[in-house]
């Protein structure tokens, strides 16, 4: 498992974090908080999603590959125990829930498709994206 | 006995380089004052033209959730969201949940589609030996370029845009013939309500070609007036010493209604869309055929269309692009579909003040027709000082206290032969 992340690791990107959504989704930055939802909070869509992450490439100068998150968090457990068909297995829904422990647990739902997991995506979880990216960058 | 449904245009938005609303291009026209001046948008030295009309001061009209579509609007489509926005204020009418799957949308756009400063990066950082380098471009190592342009730059991506912010739910088309493209758009949206695929159709057209790559092909056709020490005299249709047109941009749309609808809520009617004809002239990629085959067919159409003749019509916003081939072939299309009333109809360009708008030309000056109709008052030809002698119409010289119009009538001719015409009438006149 990935070294973990701490509240001041997230404070110190959040407030670059939550200008660049707030830019790509045309909100007024008062509205972003750290818990606000991406999808349901802030009115994202899908295609929102890849401007996000190409802001926050440009504004931090780092990599975000595609999927990274459902990588990290699958961590070690096999592919096929991790989701089957796109949804996810008990286990995999498991593992998720822990990587992403900000987001509230009640918005996991069992047999969750895979593609569903972005709507859970909180302006935290973008922050915690930057961070790894970033330690990857300097590793 | 069935009868025939009519189509009211009852709102109408304008951002033109005379003005960023309707009531100030109206001005600006009434005035006779030229939207043309150098170009400020970008670095035109070196190009043989340097001046442009273009649309100045623009702040998009959008407030709230709608402004992220901004993000996804080159500038055409950033004017037609703020266009469009006008004419539904102005209509005092616009989609809800009853009536959204009663509303339609056709446009005339793009006639390039793609923005040349993202061209130009995406070929520095992808292409730069002549050839896209996939891998480069696919390697997660690379940094990726803006996924929103590929979205941006679609082909349909303002006409998405105009029935997402407006909640449009009954139908949408774009029309893509070129200088023709805004006129055939609102002939279009009025065939539809005709046949009851719509109630209420939002029409128009919007474009900008002012950039390095549309400036440089209209030059390289040699289409552009090189008047580059005097602008606001470059554009003069049907003038003896014209030159060439002027690149201009903008959008203009109407609402268009169900005639009896739009009286029964008591709407303010600008006039009825009485008209629509259209024609290809299979001629030439860019030529117009000297006789005015093609105009001709498309105006006699639009009439017989309207149920009116050519001693009824009173204005004529000529197509009059200020080319020396197109205000001949226009004229001779005009004496030839109105025989001894040529020489009484009254004829403008509106091309003189505000340049040549490409595909949103025919949507803007429909608009024009119609405020025409409604202030009693026509526009005047600038720049026209000698009139072309094989031009000899009656040309709106002079701006006239007022002037009852009857029936107007709107040309738009396009690159690739295709030819609009519309007829407007005066509500007063329209039964019903």
């Amino acid at each position: 498992m990935p070294a973990s992340i701490s509240k001041d690791d997230i404070q110190t990107v959040y407030p670059r974090v939550a200008k660049a959504i707030a830019e790509a989704l045309a909100r007024d930055p008062a509205e972003v908080r750290v818990t606000s939802r991406l999808f349901a909070d802030l009115e994202a869509e899908s295609i929102d999603l890849l401007d996000i992450v190409f802001r926050l490439e440009r504004e931090f100068n780092i990599q975000i590959p595609r999927g990274r998150i459902i990588e990290d968090a699958r961590g070690d457990l096999p592919e096929d125990e991790f989701e089957r068909n796109g949804v996810l297995t008990a286990p995999g829904l498991a593992r998720l829930r822990e990587y992403m422990s900000e987001v509230p647990a009640e918005n996991f739902r069992a047999q969750m498709n895979l593609a569903d997991v972005p709507a859970l995506f909180t302006v935290e979880t973008m922050c915690k994206i930057v961070i790894r990216a970033m330690r990857d960058g300097s590793a | 006995m069935l009868v025939r449904r009519r189509v009211a245009i009852t709102g109408l938005g304008l951002v033109t380089p005379l003005g960023n609303s309707t009531a100030t291009t109206w001005r600006a026209l009434m005035a006779g004052r030229s939207g043309i001046a150098p170009i400020r948008g970008f670095d035109a030295g070196g190009y043989p033209v340097r001046i442009a009309a273009e649309v100045k001061d623009f702040e998009p009209r959008t407030q709230g959730a709608h402004h992220k579509l901004l993000k996804y609007a080159v500038r055409h489509a950033a004017f037609a969201l703020s266009a469009a926005a006008e004419a539904i204020d102005d209509a005092g009418v616009g989609p809800c949940a009853e009536t959204a799957n009663r509303w339609g949308c056709v446009a005339g756009s793009g006639m390039m589609g793609v923005a040349f400063d993202e061209l130009a990066q995406f070929q520095r950082r992808f292409a730069s030996g002549g050839k896209l380098a996939a891998h480069a471009l696919f390697d997660p190592a690379t940094p990726a370029p803006d996924p929103i342009a590929y979205a941006r730059n679609q082909a349909n991506a303002g006409l998405a845009l105009l029935v997402q912010r407006f909640g449009i739910r009954g139908y949408a088309s774009s029309v893509h013939t070129a200088c023709a493209s805004g006129g055939q758009a609102i002939g279009q949206a009025m065939r539809l309500i005709r046949r009851g695929g719509a109630d209420f159709v939002l029409a128009g057209g919007f474009d900008s070609m002012i950039n390095p790559v549309g400036l440089a092909g209209f030059c390289m056709l040699g289409a552009l007036s090189t008047d580059n020490d005097m602008p606001a005299r470059a554009s003069r249709p049907f003038d003896r010493s014209r030159n060439g047109f002027v690149l201009g941009e903008g959008a203009g749309f109407l609402v268009l209604e169900e005639w009896q609808a739009a009286r029964r809520r008591g709407a303010r009617i600008y006039a009825e869309l009485a008209g629509d004809g259209n024609s290809l002239s299979s001629y030439r990629i860019t030529d117009s055929h000297p006789s005015g085959d093609g105009p001709i067919q498309a105006m006699r159409w639009a009439l017989a269309d309207a149920g009116a003749r050519p001693s009824e019509v009173g204005y004529i916003n000529a197509h009059g692009t200020s080319t020396l081939m197109n205000d001949r072939s226009e004229c001779a299309a005009v004496r030839s579909v109105f025989g001894p009333h040529a020489a009484r109809v009254k004829v403008s360009s509106t091309k003189s003040l505000m340049g040549h708008l490409v595909s949103g030309a025919g949507a803007v000056e429909a608009a024009v027709c119609a405020l025409a109709i409604h202030h009693s008052q026509l526009p005047v030809s600038a720049n026209l000082d000698q009139p072309d002698p094989q031009c000899d119409l009656n040309f709106v010289r002079e701006p006239a206290a007022s002037c009852r119009v009857g029936i107007a009538m709107s040309n738009s001719f396009g690159f690739g032969g295709s030819n609009s015409c519309l007829i407007f009438r005066n509500p007063e006149d329209a039964a019903g």
